[in-house]
């Protein structure tokens, strides 16, 4: 169960991809972001103009980078439905996995090599 | 100067060396123990110019205090300089503590206060030891292409691997904001 969500400050409604980011990795597990509230199938499409070009690309920038986090177990991906056309996106942070999956001293062996 | 120099001679460079120590010593607030230090420093260097010495324009013991006069305006300036570095009253980190059975003043220094730490090296082993898990973590979230792309960077600069041929410059900053970004994610912060 989520205990709290952060929302976005009302200052700057939008995260970007750089904040995104930043909260993964200080959060701890089972804290939760909103890093998104609207439609997010349609605000991402080009054709459907509800953003500006710019809001757009940062968007699918944002959308891009919490589906990675997902897919390297840093957070869960949920939505809460509002209403009609309006979601809020929560990026729900995991425990750390514990297993390193890369060898730092291969990889600068392999560098020097 | 042609001819070895006399004893009278040596009695003038050695008393020329203990004032002008002697002085420096006081001018620059200098213990005691440095007193010998500083004498040896003047006369070494008085002896090393002796060949240009000439009596014709004056007497040994003028030559003497202007070249000691030279040394310690040097010496006094890399006093200066040190303490500016490293604080304004010089101690000895082997001193010995009063009424501390034995105990020197770098005993009561932590490694993070330390000449390591001041520096920027790393002192707590343990914070190194997670440091690196972090960072093998965070590795292991990158492409592979990126992770070695990674190393290569701890090893060169862009420029560099421009030069090797490793990827075109745009494509090399476009994969190190990716990267940066997806260390951030694994809780690694810009050094």
């Amino acid at each position: 169960m989520i205990s709290t969500v952060t929302k976005l400050p009302n200052a700057r409604r939008r995260i970007d991809e750089t904040d995104l980011c930043g909260w993964i990795g200080q959060a701890a597990p089972g804290e939760a972001l909103e890093y998104y509230r609207g439609f997010l199938a349609l605000d991402t499409f080009s054709q459907a103009q509800r953003l500006t070009e710019r809001e757009r690309a940062e968007l699918v920038r944002v959308a891009r980078r919490a589906w990675w986090a997902s897919e390297q177990k840093l957070i869960h991906l949920v939505q809460r439905r509002h209403g009609a056309d309006d979601y809020s996106y929560l990026a729900i942070a995991r425990s750390t996995p514990k297993q390193a999956s890369a060898s730092l001293s291969s990889l600068l062996l392999a560098e020097v090599a | 100067m042609q001819s070895p120099i006399s004893r009278a001679d040596l009695q003038t460079l050695l008393h020329e060396a203990d004032a002008a120590a002697r002085r420096l010593i006081r001018k620059l607030r200098l213990s005691k123990d440095d007193l010998a230090d500083v004498r040896q420093e003047l006369l070494v260097d008085v002896i090393a110019r002796l060949p240009a010495f000439d009596p014709k324009r004056g007497s040994l013991g003028a030559f003497a205090g202007i070249v000691m006069a030279n040394r310690a305006a040097r010496v006094a300036h890399k006093v200066k300089r040190e303490r500016r570095l490293y604080g304004a009253v010089p101690t000895s980190l082997d001193e010995t503590l009063p009424d501390s059975d034995g105990a020197t003043r770098g005993d009561l220094f932590s490694e993070g206060e330390g000449l390591s730490a001041y520096f920027g090296q790393p002192v707590d082993a343990f914070a190194e030891v997670e440091r690196r898990l972090d960072v093998e973590r965070g590795l292991g979230t990158l492409d592979p292409d990126d992770a070695r792309l990674s190393a290569a960077l701890s090893q060169s600069n862009i420029d560099e691997l421009v030069d090797r041929g490793h990827a075109a410059r745009s494509s090399l900053y476009r994969r190190v904001k990716n990267i940066r970004l997806a260390l951030l994610a694994a809780g690694l912060k810009a050094a």
